[in-house]
């Protein structure tokens, strides 16, 4: 090969390498922009907001003390419902939400590392303790779904099953009317 | 060119690396501080400043809420795993002193001849609990309540260390030792239920859950079927309520045999 | 020209023995939690093994296996005797010790809080300690392999470095950023509280400085399969690297963007901001640049080995290309899990998608796809075309290697394809037992039955792998030869500054830690007030 054709198929290597990469770079801003995208045209952004609590003491007074804790119906017909993870259950043990409702999800943990996780939707959030997980979500099917714990909180961990239960709208709004919050615990 | 100019713009590496590296970082910057917080007409920000505030995570102490009155009391006692952990021999003493009024009930050794909870050996911050929550009122008990009314932080805490302390004993009418039920091996996961030695110490030992062997059958199952009513709710946020609720009365009454029958050497010390 | 043959045979080794080991617990814990297994009378030991395991597979054993191969590669490569033997040799024993430190107290059920440690689950401290020996040791190694880079610059003034030197120098650089993280984390948060001197502990920034050794530590153990890609696979198969300045590249883009990017680990955690977590985001994708380039230069430099041995049309040469090779073999079984698993990572990078398979079986199936399939792979095809020049003796198994190979991939795909699957359906990780019975989770049974399968596939693959190399150290005497790295299509004389030192680069990488981690640790660090009481596991 003479200098000349080595120089040359220097530059075909070279150019065809600038091309993939172009093509490579092309591929990587496309992912971030539908994410940015994504982002704005569904509900399922990470939380706005970092917000702090004292697990040890959560009991005692603030949004997750016992009779707070369930769901509740605003007063814009929205529903907030409350909830905390421990070794090893979450409480409440089934929570209870209309269907075709904005639905915020506000929790924390009381002790240790949990997450909840909704089977068959995308809610799927981290409970650290000392801080509160917010979490969007709206259901459009009536059923039960399960909630289990996806971090392992220690050894009873593979016992921290929760339940979801989705119910109509309307009955939803019946059983709000006597006050309250509400959980399907023991239904 | 030399190592020398490798950190000038005159190196073209250095310019197209930091310039595409200051670039991304603006780009993503602007839109994940500024244009993605109000893209979400689902969130309220007071301004910019609490936009780029909120994303960079400051944190905030969660709005005032306003709960719903309870309708019982509750326990309001604060535990970590440090409660009453490094006990004195002087509270010990004077934990001894105190505990020979309890020892009608739970024997002279910490083992109750009758259906009262045995003591000796329980892990002090169970005592603690149990001795604040009956003082408060968020645990009720005909026998019970009155002793521990007039107690002080410091008597409770004496009294905790001193039972812990004892050495665990057999129950004072032992039984044949039963076999491992399936709701005390496994649990029941999808009822919820997690084995009852990842808290109440065969496995480990959740800060203020009693360790159980050899305790009365009739007091267990008892306050097994309290939690499950409701009747008893000095948990603190429905922890043993949300196990005992799911269980079937048959494997309630299948724990509290077992346990009951069971040595107390099998539980895991702590410390 | 390799000197220190039992130096670098020691590493291999004891990387091998110790994978054999926790290899054979993750087969038992995928048999014993699937519906083929019976349920565990006491979790703790499932969560023990699982502990053991990840310790093992993610901190003792990729990084002995760079160690070893980053001696090799500086000796060879350089064509230098090894710089500070007697360091190596104390590296070696402080992982060794290191390892039997944080594997007693597992043992002893005493540390069962799985590798990732998520306090304020709290276990024996010398669990802690020996992961930090471990550290230690190979931060060892990283500062070896600087010296012998520098030393050999000293002689060859303005030469190109090695492409294998180049790109192992730079992994040994990302390692001893990336390690910072946990380090930090371990000797400031959960060693004083494990030592009982603190009881309190801050869940989130330790979660924080854990992501941001959580994700680079990937790349690290990326770096010697993609050393083995460039400076080894077209050598074996009879090519030529299509261009090393591309290759440089890849490398300094790892060793930039794979270490900010960290917090796609936390897109579901209260504790970092919305904003941080776009960032992060938005640098993942970036990350996958490097692959994609690899990608094209690897495919381009096998076509060449494939026209070379006559080849020809638009993929006819791909017949053409030795498939009887195992680094061949290797090479394509590699790419195969790499795809499917950078796939899978681009979903796992994409918060909105996260959310749908975050902390399910999802993401035990992806990183065991791409680490333990399209890397440890390269591991194995690594430590073949080694062997002969560190034993001195032939591999003459070459129908067995084959075979340890197909295994191995096949039982990889077998293991995590349904593991993906019940991931999309929801089943959470790190769980002692699941109850199948349950008609709500009875569906995934069968693809947990196949994952246990796959398991065992993997087992035999990892004993065939083990046994190969015992029996390559009794073969008969044969010489080798040196060993070499591939050589580029165009190797010029001259290379710019940027791409033959790493300075610029690594000045990159902690300005860009400091961007994307600064603000977030430092807001929590001070006085965020979120402190909890730690929970010490294993009543101790």
């Amino acid at each position: 090969m003479s200098s000349e054709q080595a120089h040359r198929s220097v530059e075909v290597a070279a150019r065809v390498e600038r091309r993939w990469a172009t093509i490579a770079v092309i591929i990587v801003v496309g992912m971030a922009l539908l994410a940015a995208f994504a982002g704005i045209h569904r509900a399922t952004m990470p939380q706005p907001r970092v917000e702090t609590t004292d697990p040890s003491r959560i009991h005692l007074s603030g949004e997750f003390v016992e009779s707070n804790l369930g769901s509740v119906l605003e007063a814009n017909g929205n529903v907030t419902v409350r909830a905390i993870g421990q070794q090893y259950s979450f409480t409440p043990a089934c929570i209870v939400v209309p269907a075709d409702t904005p639905i915020t999800l506000r929790a924390t943990s009381a002790d240790v590392v949990h997450g909840i996780l909704i089977q068959g939707t995308n809610v799927n959030t981290m409970l650290v303790p000392g801080y509160i997980s917010e979490q969007l979500m709206r259901f459009t099917k009536t059923g039960d779904y399960l909630m289990p714990c996806q971090e392992f909180c220690s050894f009873g961990h593979e016992g921290m099953w929760g339940k979801v239960r989705v119910i109509d709208k309307t009955d939803f709004a019946n059983r709000a009317k006597a006050g309250g919050r509400l959980s399907c615990v023991g239904q | 060119m030399s190592t020398r100019d490798l950190f000038t713009f005159s190196n073209r590496h250095f310019t197209i690396g930091v310039g595409v590296i200051a670039g991304i970082l603006v780009v993503t910057g602007i839109a994940g501080f500024i244009v993605l917080p109000f893209a979400q007409p689902w969130v309220q920000f007071a301004n910019v400043w609490d936009a780029i505030c909120s994303a960079a995570g400051v944190p905030q102490r969660a709005a005032n809420v306003t709960a719903p009155e309870q309708a019982k009391r509750l326990s309001e006692v604060v535990l970590t795993s440090r409660t009453l952990s490094r006990p004195s021999q002087e509270a010990i003493g004077r934990g001894a002193t105190l505990a020979q009024r309890c020892a009608i009930c739970h024997g002279p050794t910490g083992i109750s001849r009758a259906d009262s909870p045995n003591l000796a050996g329980q892990y002090a911050a169970v005592i603690y609990k149990e001795l604040h929550d009956f003082r408060s009122g968020a645990r009720t008990n005909a026998v019970m309540s009155p002793f521990a009314v007039n107690l002080t932080d410091e008597e409770i805490a004496d009294l905790s260390n001193y039972y812990a302390y004892l050495p665990r004993l057999p129950a004072y009418h032992p039984t044949p030792q039963l076999p491992k039920p399936n709701i005390v091996i496994y649990g029941a996961p999808m009822r919820g239920i997690a084995p009852c030695g990842a808290c109440h110490g065969s496995l480990d030992n959740k800060t203020g859950s009693p360790w159980l062997e050899g305790q009365s059958e009739a007091y267990l199952k008892v306050q097994l079927q309290a939690f499950a009513a409701g009747d008893r709710r000095n948990d603190i946020s429905q922890q043993m309520r949300n196990i005992a609720r799911a269980m079937t009365p048959q494997e309630i009454e299948a724990a509290a045999a077992y346990y009951a029958s069971q040595p107390p050497d099998v539980v895991k010390a702590v410390d | 020209m390799l000197v220190n043959r039992k130096l670098i045979l020691a590493h291999f080794w004891l990387a091998f023995a110790v994978f054999g080991v926790a290899l054979t617990l993750g087969a038992w814990q995928m048999f014993i939690r699937s519906p083929i297994g019976t349920w565990l009378s006491n979790p703790e030991l499932y969560y023990r093994s699982l502990t053991a395991h990840g310790t093992v597979m993610g901190y003792v054993f990729p990084t002995l296996v760079a160690m070893g191969f980053g001696y090799a590669i500086s000796e060879s490569a350089l064509e230098q005797r090894l710089v500070g033997v007697r360091w190596a040799w104390t590296g070696f024993w402080l992982i060794v010790i290191g390892s039997v430190m944080a594997v007693i107290p597992i043992a002893l059920g005493r540390a069962s809080v799985l590798y990732t440690f998520y306090p304020p689950l709290i276990g024996n401290v010398f669990y802690y300690l020996g992961v930090v020996l471990v550290v230690v040791g190979s931060w060892i190694w990283v500062a070896l392999m600087s010296i012998n880079l520098r030393v050999w610059r000293k002689a060859h003034p303005g030469a190109p470095v090695p492409l294998a030197m180049y790109a192992n120098v730079a992994g040994s650089y990302l390692w001893a950023w990336t390690a910072v993280g946990a380090a930090l984390e371990l000797l400031l948060q959960i060693i004083p509280v494990a030592a009982g001197l603190k009881n309190t502990i801050d869940a989130g920034l330790a979660r924080i400085f854990f992501s941001w050794t959580l994700h680079a530590i990937v790349y690290f153990w990326l770096m010697p399969t993609y050393i083995a890609y460039y400076t080894i696979v077209p050598r074996a198969i009879g090519g030529r690297v299509y261009s090393d300045s591309m290759a440089r590249i890849s490398f300094i883009l790892f060793l930039v963007v794979a270490m900010p990017i960290g917090m796609h680990h936390t897109f579901a955690d209260p504790q970092v901001g919305a904003g941080f977590k776009f960032i992060h985001s938005a640098f993942t994708a970036l990350v996958a640049l490097p692959t994609l380039l690899t990608v094209f230069t690897i495919c381009a430099s096998v076509e060449i080995a494939a026209r070379l041995r006559g080849g020809r049309g638009m993929f006819g040469w791909i017949r053409a290309l030795p498939w009887d090779n195992p680094m061949m073999l290797a090479l394509a079984f590699s790419f195969v899990m790499l795809g499917f698993g950078g796939a899978g990572g681009l979903i796992n990078m994409s918060y909105q998608l996260d959310a749908s398979i975050h902390n399910t079986q999802w993401i035990t199936g992806h990183f065991h796809l791409i680490f333990g399939g399209a890397i440890v792979i390269m591991y194995f095809a690594i430590a073949y075309d080694l062997w002969p020049h560190l034993t001195g003796r032939e591999l003459i198994d070459i129908r067995l290697i084959r075979t340890q190979l197909w295994l191995w991939f096949v039982g990889m795909i077998v293991t995590t394809f349904p593991w993906h699957w019940v991931g999309i359906l929801g089943m959470p990780r790190r769980m002692a037992y699941f109850d199948f019975g349950d008609p709500a989770i009875a569906p995934q049974a069968l693809s947990v039955t196949f994952s246990a399968i796959g398991g065992f596939i993997l087992l035999t693959s990892g004993i065939m792998f083990i046994v190969i190399l015992a029996r390559g150290m009794r073969t008969p005497k044969v010489d080798a030869g040196p060993y070499r790295f591939a050589i580029a299509v165009h190797q010029s004389a001259t290379v710019p500054v940027a791409l033959n030192t790493h300075a610029l680069w690594v000045a990159l990488m902690i300005v860009l830690t400091i961007t994307n981690y600064g603000y977030p640790i430092l807001n929590l660090a001070l006085g965020a007030g979120t402190s909890v009481p730690a929970v010490y596991v294993g009543a101790q």
